[in-house]
């Protein structure tokens, strides 16, 4: 059926061929594709095809699974013109440079999500204009929806300068061995040595 | 009735300068609202009629901490929130009391992840605690009397609190 697949089967021979496969679920349609070859897709989906709105981008990571490469960037596109429908398109993209070219110049919605995909999976967006840390403090060193950060993070969480009373004053305390967690299990050696391994830095 | 009639007549009360400063400051408490989360909606509550934290003299809430002395944390704090609580915490003038309301504000809760700070009281002074997830408005007005337990001990020659 020629209206299942529209934005793909209106695309080009050329760029039907970047297509590594379709799926349809409940209505829904996914493309897929490799890293470089989104931007001419995403061109012609813009230009061609009057996909006006870029609802979301954003990220999966599927370290540990047996897929075509550890990222897939996701961008959720959809048309608001008289044909009015919506799909997503995955770019697989590999972790040994997890550097994709930013689609800002097509749309602009494109700025915020480029920038919370790159706040929270290192992600690098190459000419978006403003890749600054969104939801992280400026400051935090590392990427936490990657699947190798530990959920209780690698001790970002004690950094801070402790306020205490001094006499008739408030000093501030450089961060000392405080407890992590008062809550769940906090003295068991198992939680102890948890907390000790996800505080070491690493690389 | 009352004051009055310990006075017998002659418009004379003895006391200490401590005890009428503390009977003062424990019956006019300023609170500083820092709701970050769900928490909020009960300190609100408290706050407003049915419950009505003013019975107990409290009832001046204040936004900014320049003009408060009694902090309430309610809420949820990230490492992003932090160090503005610090701020709003070092800017209220002394004598200045904090209550944390509320698992998420006390011990970080269910929420055992990389941005919570797991317990304010790792990196700021808090005089009580209030437990529940949401405490009862209830238990918020306990808080305040305890707080107010705390006040009336302080010996304002003690240095402390910058008297
Ligand atoms: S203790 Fe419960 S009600 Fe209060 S902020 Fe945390 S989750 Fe919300």
């Amino acid at each position: 059926m020629s209206e299942q697949y529209p934005a793909h089967a209106a695309l080009p021979p050329s760029l039907q061929d970047l297509i590594l496969d379709t799926t349809e679920h409940r209505g829904q349609t996914q493309l897929s594709c490799k890293a470089p070859n989104h931007r001419s897709l995403l061109e012609n989906f813009r230009h061609e095809q009057g996909y006006d709105f870029l609802v979301d981008v954003t990220a999966i990571d599927y370290l540990g699974k047996d897929t075509l490469e550890r990222f897939e960037v996701v961008y959720v596109l959809r048309r608001l013109g008289a044909r009015r429908d919506q799909f997503r398109l995955h770019v697989w993209l590999g972790e040994s440079d997890p550097t994709l070219s930013s689609v800002v110049d097509l749309w602009n919605s494109a700025r915020w999500g480029e920038r919370e995909t790159h706040d929270m999976f290192g992600i690098v967006f190459e000419g978006n204009p403003d890749l600054r840390r969104l939801l992280m403090p400026e400051d935090f060193p590392a990427f936490p929806l990657l699947k190798d950060y530990p959920l209780t993070g690698r001790g970002e969480r004690r950094q801070f300068p402790r306020v205490v009373p001094r006499g008739d004053q408030m000093v501030e305390e450089e961060p000392t061995d405080y407890p992590t967690s008062i809550g769940r299990g906090m003295h068991t050696p198992e939680y102890i040595e948890e907390v000790e391994r996800d505080s070491k830095p690493r690389k | 009735m009352g004051l009055e009639s310990l006075m017998g007549g002659e418009g004379f009360l003895t006391t200490t300068v401590n005890a009428i400063v503390n009977w003062g400051r424990k019956n006019a408490l300023w609170p500083m609202p820092f709701g970050t989360a769900c928490c909020a909606i009960e300190m609100m509550a408290t706050f407003s009629g049915r419950y009505d934290i003013s019975r107990f003299g409290a009832e001046v809430v204040r936004f900014s901490p320049r003009q408060a002395d009694l902090l309430i944390v309610s809420g949820r704090i990230c490492i992003k929130m932090m160090p503005v609580l610090q701020k709003i915490y070092r800017q209220m003038p002394e004598p200045k009391w904090v209550i944390s309301m509320g698992a998420c504000a006390s011990c970080g809760g269910v929420f055992d992840t990389y941005t919570m700070i797991q317990g304010v009281d790792q990196f700021m002074p808090v005089d009580v605690y209030v437990p529940g997830c949401p405490p009862r408005p209830e238990s918020l007005l306990d808080a305040l009397f305890e707080i107010q337990k705390v006040v009336g001990e302080e010996r304002i020659d003690s240095g402390k609190h910058g008297s």
